[in-house]
């Protein structure tokens, strides 16, 4: 649900006149349930706006007519570039350990996992998903748990303790600080993308590597260790 | 996935605000927007001969609504009409199936004349890290080829078709060009692909009345997430390894053999690893 359909429906919301007929009053109960149905569908199902537009455009203005008028999202069909997202990340530090690590974006592989950064001092932040600080959804950070001989960085995850404290510097914007809630063992063959890589609820930082065993047969751990942290 | 009535999702916003109640949206519900591309015509928007959208205005889109899955019909006339009686477009009756996400269009057809068409949206799940771009030719023209940065990527788009790219995400100078050239009758204009988000893009207006414009549509929430997160590379930080490790450094006499094990474990995991992705 984005705050701007939020805002315009309610702002559309013909406002109570002084008419007290029951026509009114059904006018009035009618809107409001369009307008609840604009809030429950932008929860459940997906999401439709135009490219991002000026706030309150002139035409977006519905005027009163005979019958009762709906809020109906009316908008210039321009296309816009988009707007600008949160600030990106550009440093992280997890306190009590050796992890002061730079963070670079990443996206997705060919063959649709998420990409870590080569070198192992090195996290990756999936920049289509939300960035730390955003308002909503996890911005996760992930990294490689070993070298080709040794452990990274990241292998010290799996033993934070609750309330360790991750702050993330940023470009352009004050840093961001997180406190680890908890630390767990997520099996591969059952990701759960979904939650890992949520984009709306509340903000979450997840802090993403491998653990759990090493399997030769399949050259890989058997889960991934996943750090979940809430804004400080 | 285009079907040649007129329609009109005004129609079932009418619908819905008639018919409405203590209406909620229901997950099975219709996702319904209306665009209207014909220049230089206001309209109103009836539904079932109520007046539903008052002065709609060349270049707008209206919606989405959720409504209930079923047949609305509805008429367009020219702004501030007494009644439905007279339409310039209509009437038809549209049908909404549950779930579905619809567009319909008020445009001119390949020859100049007022006319609507009704599309199907695709919001299937988009593969992560990924966009698609829709383009409809709803304009008064001949076929054409649409170029990104200046090289066609669709050919041959008549009125009323639509074709569908899949992209990476990004800001493309997109163009419209008689078939089989590369002047642009449309554009360049920046169209933005984001992650995720299906951006329908319209081209309207009369070419012969020099007024050819492009509109934009974004139906966003379509992404995916990425199959996993690999971040292994040699089994290292293998936990049964850790915990060898830590035994060791707290037994006595077995510590040194544990530790030989454990070394011997390490050495043999030196072996390049498989780069695994999953």
């Amino acid at each position: 649900m984005d705050g701007t359909t939020t805002a315009e429906a309610t702002r559309r919301r013909p406002s109570p006149g002084p008419r007290t007929s029951a026509l009114a009053s059904a006018a009035r109960r009618v809107a409001a349930a369009i307008t609840i149905a604009l809030l429950i569908s932008g929860c459940t199902a997906p999401q439709e706006t135009a490219t991002p537009q000026p706030p309150n455009p002139p035409s977006a203005q519905v005027t009163a007519a005979p019958v009762p008028a709906p809020t109906i999202p009316v908008r210039p069909a321009t296309p816009q570039t988009q707007t600008p997202k949160d600030p990106p990340p550009r440093f992280f530090t997890v306190a009590g350990t050796t992890i002061k690590m730079p963070i670079v974006k990443v996206g997705v592989s060919p063959d649709g996992a998420m990409e870590i950064p080569e070198p192992f001092n090195e996290a990756g932040w999936y920049r289509f998903g939300p960035a730390p600080g955003a308002a909503a959804g996890t911005a996760v950070i992930a990294a490689h748990v070993d070298t080709t001989s040794d452990t990274a960085p990241f292998s010290q995850l799996k033993s934070l303790e609750p309330g360790t404290l991750v702050t993330v510097q940023r470009d352009g914007a004050a840093p961001v600080t997180f406190r680890v809630t908890g630390v767990e063992l997520m099996a591969k063959d059952a990701f759960d993308g979904a939650s890992v890589f949520r984009r709306d609820g509340p903000p979450e930082l997840k802090l993403v590597t491998c653990g759990g065993r090493w399997l030769d047969d399949l050259q890989d751990y058997g889960d991934n260790v996943i750090v979940t942290a809430v804004p400080a | 996935m285009r079907t040649s009535l007129f329609t009109a999702g005004a129609v079932a916003i009418a619908a819905a605000f008639t018919l409405a109640g203590p209406a909620q949206a229901a997950e099975s519900d219709a996702q319904l927007s209306v665009l209207h591309g014909v220049p230089g015509l206001t309209v109103d928007v009836w539904v079932n001969g109520e007046r539903t959208l008052d002065d709609f205005a060349p270049g707008t889109l209206a919606g989405p609504l959720a409504l209930p899955a079923g047949d609305y019909d509805l008429a367009i006339t020219a702004a501030d009409a007494a009644d439905a009686s007279a339409p310039v477009i209509g009437p038809v009756k549209v049908t909404l199936a549950a779930s579905g996400n619809y567009t319909a269009v008020a445009n001119l057809d390949a020859a100049g004349k007022p006319t609507a068409n009704f599309f199907t949206n695709d919001v299937s799940q988009i593969d992560p890290g990924k966009g698609k771009l829709t383009v409809r030719h709803t304009a008064a023209a001949p076929a054409v080829d649409v170029l990104a940065g200046g090289t066609p990527v669709i050919s041959g788009l008549a009125n009323p078709n639509e074709e569908t790219l899949t992209l990476d995400p990004g800001t493309l100078s997109v163009a419209v060009a008689a078939a089989g050239t590369t002047a642009p009758v449309i554009g360049p204009a920046d169209v933005t692909v984001a992650e995720g988000t299906h951006t329908v893009v319209y081209a309207w207006g009369s070419l012969a009345d020099n007024n050819l414009k492009l509109a934009a549509q974004n139906i966003e929430g379509l992404h995916s997430a990425p199959a996993g997160v690999p971040g292994a590379r040699s089994g290292a930080a293998d936990a049964g390894a850790a915990s060898a490790g830590q035994t060791a450094a707290t037994v006595g006499l077995g510590a040194a053999v544990l530790l030989l094990l454990a070394g011997g474990v390490a050495v043999s995991r030196k072996q390049p690893a498989l780069r695994r992705t999953r």
